[in-house]
C-alpha cells in the first residue's frame, strides 16, 4: 500500500504533538501532494495551461494601457484599434487555456481526491479489531467521507488559486516597479503589517478547525449510531431526550465552527483595509511626485490602475490561506488514521499458509485485551487433531468468544502459541488463514445486496447451484424462495425485514459455502426456532464431517457429539474430554451433567 | 421552489439577514467611492489642477473609506458566519428530529449511510451557499446595479455597449445552470452511496474479517469511488465549458468601450477623467460578471443538496396521531387483535386476519416457524407499524386513536436486536427512564439477572458498552434490555427472543423473575424453547400469517399435529446447562496450573 509509507515511520499516537504542527503539516502536504505524482503528466498540462491563461489574463491591463497610451493619449485611434484587436485576440487564448487548466486542475484534484479515499478505506482495512472496538464507527467514517469532501477545494481550486495569483502579484509587482520604483516601495510597506494579521491568523484559526473536524466526527458517530437503533430510540420513546443531546453535539460543532469564523471575519477586513491603505499612500505620494514634476500623471493613472491588479491577489491568497489551514485540518485528521499502524501486521517473512489439514494446537496461551489488563485466558492448552470437532462449554464470559477470536486472529496471544498444522500463526498471512476459516459470529450481519451476494459473500465467485446448494444444507432454501424475488431480493437495511433466525440461517449459509477447513460457530444455533435448529443440526452434522470446528455452543446434542469438550472457567481449562470421559472422571462436566439431568426429570 | 424553501431557513434570523444585506451594500458603497475619489484626485493633479490640499483630503477620505468598508465588512462576515452555522445548525437538528420520527418502514427502506450523507455532506453544501454564497451572489447584484447606474450617468452611451454581453451572459447562465443540475445531484447521490459502503464496512467488519474479504471489499469501495469521480469529472467538464467562457465576455465589453470611449477621447467629446472613470468602473464590473458561472455552479450544488434534504424531510410520518389525540386510559392492559391484517408492501401480506383477545394480565407465548409472522403481530402493539386491515386495541383503545407516547410508555419491548447505545451500563438500563434512581437501575437489574455480571465489570454500572466500549456477550446485551425493559414498569411486555442467546442456568432464573415480573401485567413471548412455552397460559401458533392453533399447552398436545410435532422436537433439544458462573466452582483457585487436556489428541 503506497500511502501508508508516507508517514508511517511516525506514530500518530505517539506524536500527539499538536502543537509542533508546523513540520507535521508541512509533511502532510507534501503526502498529498505525492498523490499528484502518477498524473504528473495530465499535471503537467495543466500548469501549462494555466501559466498561459495566467499570462494571457495579466497580459490584458497591459495591453489596454498600450491602447490608452499609443492610442487615446496621442489622439491615434488607429493604435486604439491595433491594440484592443491585440486584447482582444489574447481574451480569446485565454479563454481557451482557462477551460483546459478548468478541467485538468479538477481532472487531477478529483483522482488525488479518489486515490486518497482508496488508500484510507484500504488502511482502514489492515487495521485489527481493537481499532474498530477503541473508535466509534461515525469517527472513521467521517474520515473517510466529511474530511475528504474537506478536501475538495483545495486540491481543484488550490493550485490555481495559488500559481494564478502568485504570478499575478509578481507580474504586477514587476509592472509597478518598472512604472516607478519608488511608488512600488511605497505600496510594499503595508507587507510586514499583512505577514503580522496572517501569523496571528494562523494561530487562532489552526486550532479552531481541528477541532471543527473533531466536532463534525462527533456529529456523524451520533447519527449513525442513533440512525442504527432508532427501533429501540422509539420504542422506548427517547425522541424528545436523544434530540436534546444531539442539539449539544450539533452545538458543540458550531460553536468550534464560529471561532473559525470569528479569526476569518477580522483577518479578511484587515488585509482589505490594509490595499485602501496602500492606495493611499500611493496616491499621496505619487501627487507630491507629480506636483514636484518628478512623475508624469499618466504614469501615476496607470500605476493607480494596476495596483488593483496587485490586491486582488493578495486579497484571493489570503482567502486560499484560510481554505488551506481548514483543509490541513481535515488532512490531519486523515492522515492520524493512516499513520496508525496495524497491531496485526504480517510478519515481512509471514508464509502463505498451505492448503491445511486443521489440526489446532492451543500452547500456554493466556491473552490480554489491553497491556496489563485482565487476562482473560490463562494457561490455556489444548490440541484438536484434524477434522475434529471441539465444544467450548462455560458461562457468560468465561473466555469461549476470545479463544475463537484468537483462532481468527483477531487478536494475537500475549503469551504461549496457537498452531494450525504446526504454523504458527502468528507466521503466517491473515489473508491465507482466513480464507480456510470459516465463521459465524454471534450477529448475523447482512450486507445490502441480494441474499445471493450475501450467501456468496465469502466465495463471491459462487455459482448460483452452489449458492442454492448451501441454503439448502442449511434449510433456509425454502424461506428464501417464499422472498419477493427468492435469492434475488434485495435485503434492506442490515436484512431488516427478515426475522434473526433467518438472518442467521443466511449466515450459516455463508459460512457453509465459503468451504472452510476449519469452523467457528459461536453461539450461533441459539436463536433459531426448533424446527429449523433441528435441521440445522441435521446440516451441521454432514458440514463438521471432515473439517476441524469449534462451536460455543449451548445444545446438549452438540456437545455430547463432539470429540473434545473443553471446559473454561474464568479463562482457564478446568476440564476437557469427550462425554464419556468428562462423565467418568466426575469432575466438574459431570456435577453439571448431573444437575442437567436432574432439571429435565 | 427548493431555493425558496431552503430561503424558508433564514426567516427565524430575518433581522441579521437585512442587517448583514445592509452592511454588505454599506461596504460595497464604501468600496465603490474608492475609484471616484481616485478620479477626483487625478483631476486635481496637474495639468488640470493644481492644489496640493486636495491631494491629501483625497487621500485621507480613501483611507477612511477604506476603513469604513472594512469594519462594515468585518460585522458582516461576523453576521454572515454565524448565519450560515445557525441555519445548518438548525437544519441538522431539523433532519435529525424528522428522522427520529419516521416509522420503523421507513428504516426497513432505507440505509444508515445515505441518511448520514444528507445529514452531512449535503447539509455543508447548502451552508456555504445559503451563508457566503447568497451574500456574495447579492454583493455582487449590488455592486453590478451600483455600477450600471453610475455608468449610465457618466455615459449612457458607454454603458449600452459594455452592457451589449449581457444577454449572451445571461443564456450561459442559464444553460449552464440546467445542465449542471442533474449532474450535480448525481455526485451528492454517488458521494452518499461511497458513506453507505464504508458505514456497512465498519458496522460489519467482522464479518469481513472473518472471511477475509478485505480485499473484495476494498475493490468494491473503489468501485464506488470510482462512480463518484466518473460524475465529479462531468460536471468539471461542464464547468470548464461554461465558465471560463462566461469570464471571457467582460473583456468583450471593455474592448468595445475603449475602441468607442476612446474615439470620444480622441475626438473630445468625453473628457480623459470621464473616460478613466468609465474604464475605472467598467474594471469593477467585471469581477461580479465573471463570477457569475462560478455562483451557477454553487447555486446548483447546493440546490441539488437541498433537494436531497427536502426529499428525506418530506417523508410523511405514517405514524402519526390522530388530531387531538387523547392518552391511552388506563387499564389492566387488556390486549385484542380485531381481523388484523398487515404486509410491509401492499401485495405481500404477512399477517392474514388475526383474531386474538389476551385477557388483562395473562401470558400468551407466540410459537411457529422462522418467517410466520411472530414479531410482525407484536410491532403492531405499540403502533411502530399501522394495521392494512382491523384494529388492535389496547384496554379497549385502538392503539391509531391515542398519543404514541402514552402508549409506547404503556408497551415494554425487548426486542430480537438486543441494541446497545455506546454508554454506560446505567444509562442503557435507564434509556426510556431517565427519571429512574440508581436504586430502581439496580432493582431492573437484579430482576432480569444482570446485576451479578454488572458488578463484575470493570466499573460495574459505569462500564462503558456499545461501540467502542466493552463487548459483552449476547447473553449479557440481553438481560441488559430485559432489565431496560422492566425499569418502565409497562402494562404490556413483549419479550421477543428474549432468552434464546442466554445460557440454560440463567434463562432458569430470567425466567424465576420473570415470573414475578408478569404478575399483574400482560406478557407476550415469541418462544422457542418448550420451557418458556410451559409458563404461558395460552399458546398461540401461527403459520404463514395465520393462527393454526390456540389454547392451553395441554389442550393443544391433543388437538393440534403441528403443536405436536413442535412439542416433540422440542424435548429432543432440551438445552444443555451451562456452568453456574454465581456458584462456588469446585475448584476455584486462580494459581492452579492449567489443566493439561488428558484426552486432548483424540484418536
Amino acid at each position: 500500500m503506497r500511502a501508508v509509507s508516507f508517514g508511517s515511520h511516525i506514530n500518530a499516537r505517539g506524536s500527539a504533538a499538536g502543537g509542533l504542527g508546523f513540520r507535521r503539516t508541512a509533511r502532510r502536504v507534501r503526502a498529498l501532494i505525492a498523490y499528484a505524482w502518477p498524473h504528473r503528466r495530465r499535471a503537467t498540462l495543466a500548469a501549462i495551461a494555466l501559466l498561459l491563461a495566467t499570462a494571457t489574463a495579466i497580459a490584458g491591463p497591459v495591453l489596454l494601457k498600450f491602447a490608452i497610451d499609443r492610442g487615446i493619449r496621442p489622439g491615434d485611434y488607429g493604435q486604439v484599434e491595433l491594440w484592443v484587436g491585440v486584447y482582444l485576440a489574447v481574451a480569446v487564448v485565454n479563454w481557451l487555456f482557462g477551460s483546459a487548466q478548468s478541467y485538468l486542475t479538477s481532472w487531477v484534484g478529483e483522482r488525488m481526491l479518489t486515490d486518497l479515499r482508496r488508500d484510507l478505506f484500504a488502511h482502514v482495512q489492515t487495521l485489527e479489531m481493537g481499532f474498530f472496538e477503541r473508535t466509534r464507527a461515525g469517527v472513521v467514517i467521517s474520515r473517510i467521507t466529511n474530511d475528504i469532501e474537506a478536501l475538495e477545494s483545495l486540491v481543484t481550486d488550490g493550485p490555481t488559486t495559488v500559481i494564478q495569483n502568485t504570478l499575478t502579484l509578481v507580474g504586477s509587482a514587476a509592472v509597478l516597479l518598472w512604472i516607478d520604483w519608488r511608488l512600488a516601495l511605497a505600496t510594499l510597506t503595508v507587507f510586514p503589517g499583512m505577514a503580522i494579521g496572517t501569523a496571528v491568523f494562523r494561530h487562532y484559526s489552526a486550532r479552531a478547525y481541528r477541532r471543527t473536524r473533531e466536532r463534525l466526527a462527533e456529529v456523524t458517530a451520533a447519527l449513525q449510531e442513533d440512525l442504527s437503533g432508532v427501533r429501540v430510540v422509539q420504542a422506548f420513546r427517547r425522541e424528545q431526550a436523544n434530540l436534546r443531546r444531539f442539539t449539544e453535539v450539533n452545538d458543540s460543532y458550531r460553536a468550534a465552527n464560529v471561532q473559525t469564523v470569528n479569526a476569518a471575519a477580522l483577518y479578511f477586513p484587515y488585509v482589505d483595509l490594509l490595499s485602501a491603505a496602500a492606495t493611499a499612500v500611493v496616491l499621496g505620494y505619487g501627487g507630491v511626485l507629480v506636483f514636484n514634476g518628478q512623475m508624469s500623471p499618466g504614469d501615476l493613472f496607470v500605476f493607480i490602475g494596476l495596483l488593483a491588479n496587485f490586491f486582488d491577489p493578495v486579497q484571493q491568497l489570503s482567502q486560499f490561506y484560510q481554505q488551506f489551514l481548514s483543509a490541513t485540518a481535515a488532512l490531519d485528521k486523515i492522515f492520524d488514521v493512516m499513520d496508525t499502524q496495524p497491531a496485526m501486521i504480517d510478519r515481512p517473512d509471514a508464509i502463505e499458509l498451505p492448503q491445511i489439514a486443521g489440526e489446532v494446537v492451543f500452547d500456554d496461551v493466556t491473552f490480554a485485551y489491553a497491556a496489563g489488563g485482565t487476562e482473560v485466558l490463562r494457561h490455556v492448552s489444548f490440541t484438536v487433531a484434524a477434522g475434529r470437532t471441539v465444544a467450548l462449554v462455560g458461562h457468560t464470559g468465561a473466555g469461549k468468544s476470545t479463544l475463537v477470536k484468537l483462532l481468527a486472529r483477531f487478536y494475537d496471544p500475549t503469551g504461549g502459541t496457537i498452531t494450525i498444522d504446526g504454523h504458527d500463526l502468528r507466521d503466517v498471512a491473515v489473508e491465507s488463514l482466513r480464507s480456510q476459516l470459516g465463521i459465524v459470529p454471534q450477529e448475523g450481519f447482512l450486507f445490502s445486496g441480494t441474499v445471493r451476494d450475501n450467501i456468496a459473500f465469502g466465495r463471491p465467485e459462487a455459482s448460483l447451484e452452489d449458492v442454492q446448494a448451501a441454503a439448502r444444507a442449511v434449510g433456509a432454501h425454502e424461506f428464501i424462495l417464499d422472498l419477493q424475488d427468492g435469492y434475488d431480493t434485495q435485503i434492506q437495511e442490515r436484512g431488516a425485514r427478515l426475522s434473526i433466525g433467518q438472518r442467521q440461517l443466511v449466515a450459516f449459509a455463508r459460512a457453509l459455502l465459503a468451504d472452510p477447513r476449519v469452523l467457528i460457530l459461536d453461539e450461533a444455533t441459539s436463536s433459531v426456532d426448533i424446527p429449523t435448529e433441528a435441521r440445522i443440526e441435521e446440516a451441521l452434522s454432514t458440514l463438521l464431517a471432515g473439517r476441524t470446528a469449534f462451536v460455543v455452543a449451548h445444545r446438549l446434542s452438540t456437545i455430547r457429539n463432539a470429540d473434545l469438550i473443553v471446559v473454561l472457567e474464568y479463562g482457564q481449562v478446568i476440564e476437557a474430554g469427550t462425554h464419556e470421559q468428562l462423565i467418568a472422571a466426575r469432575g466438574r462436566y459431570f456435577s453439571l451433567y448431573d444437575d442437567w439431568v436432574e432439571a429435565v426429570a | 421552489m427548493t431555493f425558496r424553501r431552503l430561503l424558508g431557513f433564514l426567516r427565524p434570523y430575518r433581522g441579521q439577514v437585512i442587517a448583514s444585506a445592509l452592511l454588505a451594500i454599506g461596504s460595497q458603497a464604501a468600496g465603490l467611492t474608492v475609484p471616484y475619489l481616485t478620479g477626483r484626485v487625478i483631476d486635481a493633479l496637474p495639468p488640470q489642477g493644481h492644489d496640493r490640499s486636495r491631494l491629501y483630503v483625497f487621500a485621507a477620505l480613501i483611507v477612511a473609506a477604506g476603513a469604513v468598508k472594512a469594519v462594515l465588512m468585518l460585522f458582516r462576515r461576523w453576521l454572515a458566519g454565524r448565519l450560515s452555522l445557525a441555519v445548518e445548525f438548525d437544519l441538522r437538528n431539523a433532519m435529525y428530529s424528522h428522522l427520529q420520527r419516521l416509522s420503523y418502514s421507513f428504516y426497513d427502506r432505507h440505509q444508515t449511510g445515505q441518511l448520514m450523507s444528507r445529514a452531512t455532506v449535503d447539509l455543508q453544501a447548502v451552508r456555504f451557499f445559503l451563508g457566503y454564497g447568497l451574500i456574495f451572489f447579492s454583493q455582487n447584484a449590488i455592486t453590478i446595479v451600483i455600477v450600471v447606474v453610475a455608468l449610465v450617468a457618466i455615459s449612457w452611451q458607454l454603458a449600452l455597449i459594455a452592457l451589449a454581453v449581457s444577454p449572451l451572459l445571461m443564456v450561459s447562465a442559464y444553460r449552464y445552470s440546467r445542465t449542471s443540475h442533474p449532474i450535480l445531484k448525481d455526485v451528492q447521490q454517488r458521494i452518499a452511496d461511497v458513506t453507505t459502503l464504508a458505514e456497512e464496512n465498519i458496522s460489519g467488519v467482522r464479518v469481513v474479517k472473518a472471511f477475509a474479504q478485505e480485499q473484495r471489499q476494498i475493490e468494491t469501495f473503489d468501485t464506488g469511488t470510482e462512480r463518484v469521480f466518473a460524475k465529479a469529472i462531468e460536471a468539471a467538464a461542464l464547468q470548464a465549458r461554461y465558465v471560463p467562457m462566461m469570464s471571457s465576455l467582460p473583456s468583450v465589453a471593455i474592448a468595445a468601450v475603449l475602441l468607442v470611449g476612446g474615439y470620444d477621447v480622441v475626438h473630445h467629446t468625453l473628457s480623459l477623467g470621464s473616460f478613466f472613470a468609465v474604464n475605472g468602473y467598467l474594471l469593477l464590473l467585471a469581477l461580479p460578471l465573471r463570477s457569475i458561472g462560478m455562483w451557477v455552479g454553487q447555486y446548483q450544488r447546493a440546490i441539488a443538496s437541498g433537494e436531497r434534504i427536502f426529499e428525506v424531510l418530506d417523508v410523511d410520518r405514517d405514524i402519526l396521531e390522530l388530531p387531538g389525540a387523547g392518552d391511552l386510559p388506563a387499564g389492566p392492559g387488556h390486549v385484542s387483535f380485531q381481523g388484523v391484517s398487515f404486509g410491509y408492501s401492499a401485495d405481500r401480506p404477512v399477517l392474514h386476519g388475526i383474531d386474538l383477545d389476551i385477557a388483562a394480565g395473562s401470558t400468551v407465548a407466540l410459537i411457529g416457524p422462522t418467517g410466520c409472522g411472530k414479531t410482525t403481530l407484536t410491532t403492531l402493539i405499540p403502533r411502530f407499524y399501522d394495521v392494512t386491515a382491523g384494529s388492535v386495541r389496547l384496554d379497549g383503545a385502538d392503539v391509531r386513536e391515542v398519543t404514541l407516547e402514552s402508549l409506547r410508555t404503556a408497551v415494554g419491548i425487548v426486542s430480537q436486536d438486543t441494541f446497545l447505545f455506546s454508554t454506560t451500563v446505567a444509562e442503557n438500563i435507564a434509556y426510556g427512564a431517565a427519571w429512574a434512581t440508581p436504586e430502581q437501575i439496580v432493582a431492573s437489574a437484579r430482576q432480569a439477572q444482570a446485576h451479578e455480571f454488572i458488578s463484575d465489570l470493570p466499573d460495574g454500572y459505569e462500564t462503558r458498552v456499545g461501540e467502542r466500549g466493552l463487548s459483552l456477550s449476547g447473553g449479557q446485551r440481553q438481560r441488559i434490555a430485559i432489565a431496560r425493559a422492566l425499569l418502565m414498569n409497562p402494562r404490556v411486555l413483549i419479550l421477543d427472543d428474549a432468552t434464546a442467546s442466554v445460557d440454560a442456568s440463567t434463562e432458569a432464573r430470567i425466567k424465576l423473575a420473570l415470573r414475578e415480573v408478569m404478575k399483574g401485567r400482560t406478557t407476550l413471548i415469541i418462544a422457542h424453547r418448550l420451557s418458556t412455552i410451559s409458563m404461558a397460559d395460552s399458546v398461540v401458533v401461527l403459520d404463514h400469517g395465520r393462527i393454526v392453533a390456540q389454547g392451553r399447552h395441554d389442550e393443544l398436545l391433543d388437538s393440534s399435529p403441528v403443536y405436536h410435532e413442535i412439542h416433540e422436537h422440542g424435548l429432543v433439544e432440551r438445552t444443555f446447562v451451562q456452568l453456574d458462573p454465581d456458584g462456588a466452582p469446585i475448584e476455584k483457585d486462580g494459581d492452579q496450573p492449567p489443566v493439561r487436556a488428558s484426552g486432548g489428541r483424540l484418536p
